[in-house]
């Protein structure tokens, strides 16, 4: 077997082991590995940082949708109210005008009857007057007495 | 493989310049070529989709490269691995575990290539790098707990009457530990490549019926390459369950 026949090799495989060894181990020591791990902590900074970033960026959005929902709801509930005072207050402009015409129509009613009253009146104690005034000249000419002496 | 050679060669060590440093042989081999093009693979493969890498500054920039896909998952596998098994205090031994990890594994696949060499497919390879991770671990243990490391061996709520026994088992046990971790990354590597060769050279010897042991390679290899990424883990993770055990003692 070559590997333990060929002693007078063992100290060139030895002084090459190490020399080699040490070499590979120095420059992944000091400049391959640092560098990776450089590399792959720039990497995860990077990735970490934008997982932060959009985080916040759907907490900015929900924020947004909350506000707008708000924003809405009130919007609505300001709306329904407006419209409700509206009906409201065209029911009782309505309700109101309906009343105030009513007694308008009530108030010239009496004005009218107060009035056909007033003219019944009048023309009763005209019609009474001239009644009395031919009554009283059908006297005078009957009994000749003078119409200032006739009394009804 | 030519007829009557032995399906070891292909781990015999070739020498390909002649150094000698101080009277010792530190000739550069085919087993130091292959840790070259390893380490060069893994430095390229690792290093160069993040030289480019832009900053992520928008949700474009958030489309990794396909070279960077790659990187970053072996790089968030020994991650989570050495989570999974450490803890956050892992996190400071985490270039050792990547480095042994990922020197292995490509180690271990360089292999699978025809005509290649298998470094880690030599026992005093992989026993150097499982006493250098024993070493690590025990210095660890002192420096974080002091002499309070030597508590280790005694298994907590056992009879007294019971640990002239357990801690010698332990003791051994603890120190059988860089054997076990070198010895089984070697002998699957060893076992898989031979059982490879072995079958290649029937495939020659059978002539028609060569066929047959043509498919079993092609599905051995297959799973050699499982094996390959699987030694790999194993060492990692032992390593990490041995620098948790350094860390926590219980």
């Amino acid at each position: 077997m070559p590997q333990l026949e060929q002693v007078e090799f063992f100290i060139s495989q030895l002084f090459w082991l190490g020399v080699f060894f040490v070499v590979l181990f120095s420059v992944l020591t000091y400049i391959t590995l640092p560098k990776i791990r450089a590399f792959l902590n720039q990497r995860d900074d990077f990735v970490k940082s934008h997982i932060s970033k959009q985080d916040d960026l759907i907490k900015k959005a929900e924020s947004i949708i909350e506000n707008y929902e708000t924003k809405l709801n009130e919007a609505k509930n300001e709306a329904s109210k407006l419209i409700s005072d509206a009906k409201d207050k065209a029911l009782q402009d309505s309700e109101s005008l309906i009343k105030s015409t009513e007694e308008k129509i009530q108030r010239e009613i009496k004005i009218t009857e107060e009035r056909v009253a007033k003219e019944k009146d009048l023309a009763i104690s005209e019609l009474k007057d001239q009644l009395k005034d031919s009554a009283t000249n059908f006297i005078s000419k009957v009994t000749k007495i003078e119409k200032g002496n006739i009394n009804i | 493989m030519a007829k009557g050679e032995s399906p070891l060669k292909q781990f015999e060590i070739q020498p390909i310049v002649d150094i000698n440093f101080l009277g010792f042989d530190i000739s550069f081999t085919n087993s130091a070529l292959w840790m070259t093009i390893t380490t060069a693979f893994i430095l390229i493969f690792f290093t160069v989709p993040f030289l480019k890498a832009k900053k992520t500054n928008s949700v474009s920039d958030l489309y990794p490269t396909r070279m960077q896909v790659a990187a970053e998952l072996g790089f968030n596998f020994i991650n989570s691995l050495l989570a999974d098994t450490v803890g956050k205090e892992g996190k400071k031994y985490f270039p050792l575990v990547f480095t042994l990890f990922m020197f292995i594994l490509f180690g271990n696949l360089f292999g699978m290539i025809p005509y290649s060499f298998t470094f880690t497919s030599h026992i005093i390879v992989t026993l150097a790098l499982a006493m250098g991770v024993f070493i690590f671990v025990t210095v660890l243990g002192f420096v974080k707990h002091g002499v309070k490391f030597f508590s280790f061996f005694v298994i907590p709520g056992l009879p007294i009457y019971m640990l002239p026994l357990l801690i010698p088992i332990e003791i051994i046990s603890y120190l059988s530990r860089p054997i076990s971790l070198s010895v089984r990354l070697f002998a699957n590597m060893l076992a898989g490549h031979t059982l490879l060769k072995v079958f290649a050279g029937f495939v020659s010897a059978l002539g028609f019926f060569g066929i047959l042991p043509l498919v079993f390679i092609i599905a051995l290899t297959g799973l050699e390459i499982l094996i390959a990424f699987l030694q790999a883990y194993v060492f990692a993770i032992l390593t990490c369950l041995y620098i948790n055990d350094a860390l926590h003692l219980h």
